[in-house]
């Protein structure tokens, strides 16, 4: 803050209290002339109303002067006073900063115990499952859901199913948070609709769904393309996060629309890099509680 | 003075009215106008770069569509917010918002550092309705900004426009606007701009701590 306006601000504070404490001394001494009547001698309301002369009650002078004190304790201790830092030394940033650190000290000794067991086993403490719920909700529904169920229309995977695209370990779990994770399957529309319609016949063959027997037998010759990620049985590569088509669990949707548009027009999945956003601690606590909530089928919601 | 000068005023509504004026406007003077004449000495650190043609867009798009009102972008220095939204909101980063996005209007949340939270496409079944990923939620669809492409005729003259006001946008970058915007829908430069806010701007320097304490107007 440049000096002139530390000092165009010092001086409107001056002349506010100023003027405000000169009132607040003098106005109660001032001599006001009484009528007969007891009043002032001002009307309203041709004559209705008149104006008595009282003293100011001592409820309004007390509180006037405990609203003084407090002004001029407030520019002594606070920043306020033009440049004048206050005698504190208080800063929103430095109040920031000791709530960060008392909380930090709080949950240190937790995250210490909780850095001395594995993910797995981790998964199983109580105090664990708490934080980590607090933590999906806040970051992981939007995707995934409060109930940890998935949603199809972002490709967000089911937590609870113990089926995973990039394997269910602790370690797999902490990388997927941490890193995040991006799945691309290529559109296959330069196959043709044909070649399209019967890979999707297949695919629903693949898991035992109903489906044309005709047309699956004529989309197996074509499934050697989408063997390279989905492997020759179509059960997936956790490596490259290729789903399993044979365990009725559908990433995009399993309906023959769903099936065909996915081949149609390829899919992206995109699961963010929590790295930035959570500390190392916190994603272990988040990987303990899907750990938690995929062996246990259910999220607490 | 005396009693007179009191009864003056006590009879003069216009009298009364112009001093108390005066008198509640001393507090404007001090706290508004010292912040308000200083703005400009706010520069925008190295890595804040004035939006892209696309993201450009989208703010515009962000503003004529109200976002404002019930989503701020403004992360206050208290542990509640940086604990969930991140580090705290600084002048610095906001230098090329015209208007800035701060508020304390927070019907949804806080969206100064939402960049990169979510993927593109749960933004866009987001904005077609929001209920499609969030059940519990209140807030509206905007199924419209799929269908609707975007006007590239006026991007240049927004772009001029924010360089008469001090946006470093070179020839060049004004010249390739309308192909940066070149049928992109709505949807997508408010993805965009989304996508963009925060993470381009996290007022960090090398050793993570925070490059400019804020406080300092």
């Amino acid at each position: 803050m440049s000096l002139f306006w530390s000092l165009w601000i010092m001086f409107l504070v001056v002349l506010n209290l100023g003027i405000t404490l000169f009132l607040f001394i003098w106005a109660p001494r001032a001599k006001i002339p009484v009528q007969a009547d007891g009043t002032s001698g001002h009307v309203w309301a041709h004559g209705v109303l008149r104006e008595g002369v009282h003293k100011l009650p001592m409820w309004w002078v007390l509180l006037s002067a405990a609203m003084f004190v407090v002004g001029f304790a407030y520019l002594a201790l606070y920043p306020g006073f033009g440049a004048f830092k206050g005698m504190l030394g208080w800063t929103s940033h430095q109040q920031l900063a000791e709530a960060t650190a008392a909380n930090d000290a709080k949950l240190g000794e937790l995250m210490k115990r909780f850095s001395l067991y594995p993910i797995e086993q981790l998964a199983g403490d109580p105090a664990a499952q708490q934080l980590g719920e607090r933590l999906f909700m806040d970051n992981c529904a939007a995707c995934h859901g409060r109930a940890a169920k998935g949603n199809v229309l972002v490709g967000a995977p089911d937590l609870t199913d113990n089926d995973w695209l990039y394997g269910g370990d602790g370690k797999a779990i902490y990388t997927s948070i941490h890193d995040g994770r991006s799945g691309v399957m290529p559109p296959w529309a330069s196959l043709g609709e044909d070649n399209v319609n019967h890979l999707v016949q297949y695919v629903l063959s693949l898991s035992g769904s109903p489906h044309d027997e005709q047309a699956a037998e004529a989309g197996k010759p074509l499934f050697a393309t989408c063997a390279a990620c989905h492997g020759p049985d179509g059960k997936g590569n956790q490596a490259l996060g290729a789903p399993n088509l044979t365990d009725h669990i559908w990433l995009h949707g399993g309906t023959v629309a769903d099936i065909h548009k996915t081949i149609h027009d390829g899919q992206q999945g995109h699961m963010p890099a929590w790295s930035p956003r959570l500390t190392d601690d916190q994603i272990r606590v988040l990987a303990a509680y899907v750990y938690h909530v995929s062996h246990n089928g259910n999220a607490s919601d | 003075m005396a009693y007179k000068h009191f009864e003056a005023i006590e009879k003069h509504a216009a009298l009364l009215g112009v001093l108390t004026a005066v008198m509640v406007s001393i507090g404007g003077l001090a706290e508004i106008t010292p912040l308000f004449m200083e703005a400009h000495a706010v520069k925008a650190p190295a890595h804040v770069k004035p939006y892209d043609p696309l993201r450009l867009a989208g703010r515009d798009i962000y503003v004529r569509e109200g976002c404002y009102l019930c989503h701020s972008q403004m992360i206050r220095a208290l542990r509640a917010e940086t604990e969930r939204y991140g580090h705290y909101s600084v002048a610095e980063e906001s230098v090329y918002d015209r208007p800035f996005q701060w508020g304390s209007k927070r019907t949804g949340p806080d969206l100064a550092r939402v960049g990169g939270k979510y993927s593109d496409q749960w933004h866009e079944v987001h904005m077609m309705n929001p209920r499609q990923v969030v059940p519990q939620s209140n807030m509206p669809g905007y199924p419209w900004l799929a269908s609707a492409k975007l006007d590239a005729s006026d991007i240049q003259a927004r772009m001029r426009g924010l360089r008469k006001l001090g946006d470093p946008y070179s020839d060049a970058d004004i010249a390739g606007a309308p192909a940066a915007v070149e049928g992109k829908t709505e949807m997508d430069a408010l993805v965009a701009y989304l996508q963009g806010l925060g993470i381009k701007n996290e007022p960090t320097t090398a050793d993570g701590k925070p490059a400019n304490d804020g406080g300092e107007p």
